[in-house]
């Protein structure tokens, strides 16, 4: 089975949750044979879609707005982008539609973007109504849902939805959260012919 | 015969030939067996009495008194203080084995033996005295265990050297490295188990054997499909390093070898029955077995056989039962090529058997198995090292057939650092092979970076950086071309694609890299100076040194490393700089953020899960506590020169994180924190503006002649020079001792200038510091608008 290493990178404010929906979904995987990772900052987690291996590569990033400037270096490369919000602070949403218009930007092309409402398990607080956010989300395209790390409610989903939307590995050459084997290929034939 | 217990799987062997009557050494070992177990009277403290003080390893066995089974293994470490250390022998029916060790033996005999070559779970290593070596049946049953300890004590070395070069074979040990079915299933039941160890393995050049089962687990006996790489065309190998480029599963080692069986033992379909059977074993005596590359095959007992076979199939599956049916299967398998017996890796006794330096016994580890580098027997077999001759035909003989086993096991036991030492050797060579293609590419790559950066208009910077970079990927192609250098990349069968690049990577660094890191950092640092953001860096490190961590953005509760974790963070740091492999870099930077992120975790009540959110404030924090120019050259360095296909693992990510705290550090504007500039920043700020000042004296003179001009001629002018002179030297020691008053100096002195007359000289200086206060602000403030605008 082809596996193939799918880089995604998660914005959002500082304090919507970020780490805490990686660390939900990386926590109940278990595979000894891969080192568990320094810190929730970059996690790994590998999971079969159809008949693919897919290994989710996360790069967690700071959302102070003082680290913003920074958020470029994180999102290079990236195949997907989850964008998270805490749905008891109406600024987190505001700053998910900026980072929204950032990727669009500056980000790679084709990028996966999903849009994470979080802690939906304290909806008592909320500020973001659920349909204002799905709206929000179906005009830009992007996957939606409303999670709780603490809860765990839809966390896998969000992983599931990216790993739909990704392109098939034949298509996907061109894009930039390409799997290393069609690069090797690349290399290979080029020492066949010597 | 009559010292062999009936245990003794051994017993039956018929290798101690019809016409010699020398003894294998285990033999002679267990023959005196009542030397150095001396039995009933004997207790611990008469024990310790008699090894006490004697040379490292000296020992003695004593028995339980009330079972008198062996019980306890009394070894002297050979320290100062003469110190005896006790290990409890635990012993049933039919295995004996240290009780910290997971070893059994079939006899306490193999036991001695083994520790004698190996010390596995020992300080030290058991010796074994000289005289053992001549022992034979009549002379060796009325030893006394303080003859076994002096002679021990007298004539270690000189057993090892005359074993070395007597003619005589020598008995080696296969060991199987013991780890259960559950340890190795990686599951949560940790009951170590047993397995049984066979140690009667041996070749007429004798040969120390080890397998381990986990790998015969694995690989089953595909790899023992003898293959000479030496006689591959490279052609095959580039076969192979294509099927392997595009193989994705973890066998393709396997499979490669075995279309290498189906070359050699066509339509022979059950090649493998008899090889998965434990160990195989024939008459050494039988010449139609003596295989021409040397080694003798050797039968075990039929019911050892059995016992070996009855453990290992109770741990794996993949071991069917032995059914004795060894011998013909053997047979069959002479031609064309002999099929060694051994799942092994073979090491020359002339290897394994240096004089160890008694001076030192807690160095006797390096006879140690897994410190035996495999390497250093694979260098004879590689097929340049066989054209410098080898003493030993027959071990040269065996050394082609055997080598990509060796390799395979090489790695099996530990041995992937050897193998990647052995692979940067090979490339090292190649860089020195007088007219190669891969040695006139890194000439070429030598000249080339050399000469970029000597041209201070060359290309600077990052561009010459990816330069370099798109040159080492282009030298790793090259290696993938020659043939030795695929022989042993096959050695790494766990690796993937992107694992192996990564390898031959690091190999290519030392002849490439390492002649020209520290020119490589020259032209970081000229590069980083001119485009200011060292001066920045600086600067700012004043500033930001003393935010705490939830200042620098991070929660209040986070835990920061503690003053013992940064210094050795530091010590990091500095191997950091010193180390020119970019990978090796980024494992060492790994380390320190693997002791930044447990310090996080470890000094906090929280429970929470620290993210990005808090590490890059932490991380940011230790960079201020740190060598920020050296971090920033090292860290472009690594950015530019590693694989980018290695930027999207954790390496990557961390890497991105430090390239992220630097840039905001440098970045960062000071506008709040400007009016306590420490020390440092007036220093370095104090640096800049001599330099200013000097430039500004000389067109101040010139002014001051004007000026001067207007009023009274001679008088006035020489002691304008006097005050100028004084002016000066004022202003010299003032800078000398504020940076904060020369700052202000040089804005005052146009006024200065306007002012002229010496008197008013020292009024002026006060006044230039009442303003020192704002304009300190000010004037850096300045310096970060233009930093701005550059980004």
């Amino acid at each position: 089975m082809a596996l193939r290493e799918l880089k995604v990178c998660l914005l959002g404010d500082t304090g919507v949750g970020k780490s805490s929906i990686v660390w939900r979904f990386v926590e109940d995987s278990f595979d000894p044979n891969i080192n568990p990772t320094i810190g929730a900052s970059f996690m790994t987690k590998t999971v079969q879609h159809q008949n693919e291996l897919h290994k989710f590569l996360i790069w967690d990033t700071a959302g102070q707005e003082r680290f913003r400037a920074l958020a470029p270096m994180y999102y290079r490369g990236s195949a997907a982008a989850i964008i998270v919000y805490d749905i008891t602070k109406e600024d987190s949403f505001q700053t998910l539609k900026n980072w929204v218009k950032e990727l669009r930007q500056h980000g790679p092309p084709n990028i996966v973007v999903a849009i994470a409402g979080n802690k939906c398990d304290i909806s008592d607080a909320r500020e973001v109504p659920e349909k204002d956010a799905k709206d929000y989300a179906d005009s830009i395209h992007a996957i939606f849902v409303e999670t709780s790390a603490k809860n765990a409610i839809n966390i896998n989903e969000v992983f599931i939805e990216i790993s739909k939307r990704i392109p098939v590995a034949d298509a996907v050459a061109e894009t930039p959260g390409r799997g290393f084997k069609l690069g090797r290929q690349a290399s290979e034939s080029r020492r066949m012919c010597c | 015969m009559a010292v062999h217990s009936p245990v003794n799987g051994t017993k039956s062997i018929p290798w101690r030939g019809r016409s010699r009557r020398r003894l294998s050494l285990v033999e002679q070992i267990r023959s005196c067996q009542e030397a150095w177990c001396p039995g009933a009277p004997w207790d611990r403290d008469r024990a310790h009495a008699a090894v006490h003080g004697t040379a490292a390893g000296s020992f003695l066995i004593v028995c339980d008194s009330s079972t008198s089974r062996p019980g306890l293994l009394c070894v002297c470490t050979g320290e100062q203080d003469g110190e005896v250390l006790d290990f409890m022998i635990r012993c049933t029916d039919t295995v004996f084995q240290l009780s910290q060790s997971h070893l059994c033996f079939s006899d306490l005999a193999q036991l001695v033996l083994f520790y004698s070559l190996t010390r596995d779970v020992l300080p030290v290593c058991l010796s074994v005295p000289p005289w053992v070596h001549s022992v034979n049946e009549m002379n060796g049953d009325h030893l006394e265990p303080s003859e076994l300890c002096v002679f021990v004590f007298f004539l270690f070395v000189g057993f090892l050297y005359k074993t070395k070069q007597s003619p005589v074979y020598f008995l080696p040990v296969v060991g199987m490295w013991l780890i259960s079915e559950q340890e190795a299933e990686g599951g949560t039941h940790r009951e170590p188990v047993n397995v049984m160890c066979s140690t009667l393995l041996t070749s007429t050049n004798g040969a120390l054997c080890v397998i381990n089962p986990l790998y015969l687990r694995e690989h089953e006996d595909e790899w023992l499909i003898p293959r000479a790489a030496s006689q591959q065309s490279p052609m095959q190998m580039s076969v192979l390093r294509r099927e392997r480029r595009l193989s994705t599963t973890r066998s393709w080692a396997g499979s490669a070898l075995r279309k290498n069986r189906s070359v050699s033992m066509d339509g022979e379909p059950t090649a493998s029955s008899s090889e998965n059977s434990g160990v195989i074993s024939s008459t050494s005596d039988d010449p139609s077995l003596l295989t021409d590359d040397g080694v003798v095959l050797r039968r075990l007992s039929k019911e050892s056989a059995m016992s070996i076979g009855h453990s290992t199939e109770s741990l794996s599956l993949s071991f069917p039962p032995t059914s004795g049916s060894s011998t013909p299967e053997l047979q069959r398998h002479n031609s064309p090529v002999p099929q060694s017996p051994h799942r092994v890796s073979w090491i020359e006794d002339g290897i394994w058997l240096p004089p160890p330096r008694l001076s030192s016994p807690l160095h006797l580890p390096s006879l140690e198995l897994d410190s035996l580098s495999v390497s250093s027997i694979e260098e004879e077999q590689e097929p340049q090292m066989q054209n410098h001759g080898c003493n030993h035909p027959s071990a040269h003989r065996l050394a082609g057939k055997v080598m990509h086993r060796l390799s395979a096991v090489g790695q099996a036991l530990g041995g992937l650092v050897s193998q990647k030492k052995k692979l940067t050797n090979r490339v090292v060579e190649l860089s020195e092979r007088k007219d190669g293609a891969f040695a006139e590419s890194v000439k070429d790559f030598l000249d080339l970076v050399l000469k970029k950066g000597a041209n201070p208009n060359g290309v600077m910077g990052s561009e010459f950086l990816q330069e370099v970079r798109s040159m080492l990927t282009s030298l790793r192609e090259t290696l993938f071309d020659y043939p030795e250098i695929l022989a042993i990349l096959e050695g790494f069968t766990d690796l993937n694609e992107s694992e192996i690049d990564s390898l031959v990577e690091v190999s290519l660094h030392k002849v490439t890299l390492k002649p020209v890191s520290t020119h490589i950092y020259t032209c970081i640092h000229t590069s980083r100076t001119s485009d200011g953001t060292l001066d920045y860096l600086q600067s700012n490190q004043c500033a930001l040194q003393l935010n705490a961590v939830d200042e620098l953005g991070g929660s209040a509760d986070v835990g920061i490393p503690d003053s013992v974790t940064l210094e050795r963070i530091q010590q990091k740091w500095t191997s950091m700089h010193e180390t020119y492999s970019p990978n090796k870099k980024v494992q060492i930077m790994l380390k320190v953020c693997k002791s930044i992120y447990h310090s996080m975790t470890a000094n906090t009540s929280s429970v929470k899960v620290f993210g990005a959110d808090d590490f890059l404030p932490c991380l940011t924090w230790v960079l201020l506590r740190s060598d920020l120019i050296t971090l920033q050259i090292d860290t472009d360095y690594m950015m530019e020169l590693l694989d980018p296909t290695q930027l999207q693992g954790e390496g990557g990510y961390y890497l991105t994180t430090l390239y992220a705290a630097l840039f905001y550090i440098s970045s960062f504007r000071p506008r709040l924190a400007t009016r306590q500039l420490s020390v440092e920043a007036q220093q370095s700020l104090n640096q800049w503006h001599r330099r200013r000042t000097l430039h500004y004296n000389q067109s101040r003179q010139n002014k001051n002649r004007r000026t001067i001009r207007g009023q009274g001629r001679s008088s006035v002018n020489s002691s304008t020079k006097t005050a100028e002179g004084g002016s000066d030297e004022c202003q010299q020691q003032k800078e000398d001792d504020s940076s904060t008053d020369a700052l202000h100096t040089l804005r005052e002195e146009p006024q200065r200038v306007r002012t002229q007359t010496p008197d008013h000289q020292p009024e002026t200086t006060l006044n230039a510091m009442d303003r020192a206060k704002g304009d300190t602000h000010s004037f850096h403030t300045t310096g970060t608008e233009e930093r701005e605008e550059d980004l």
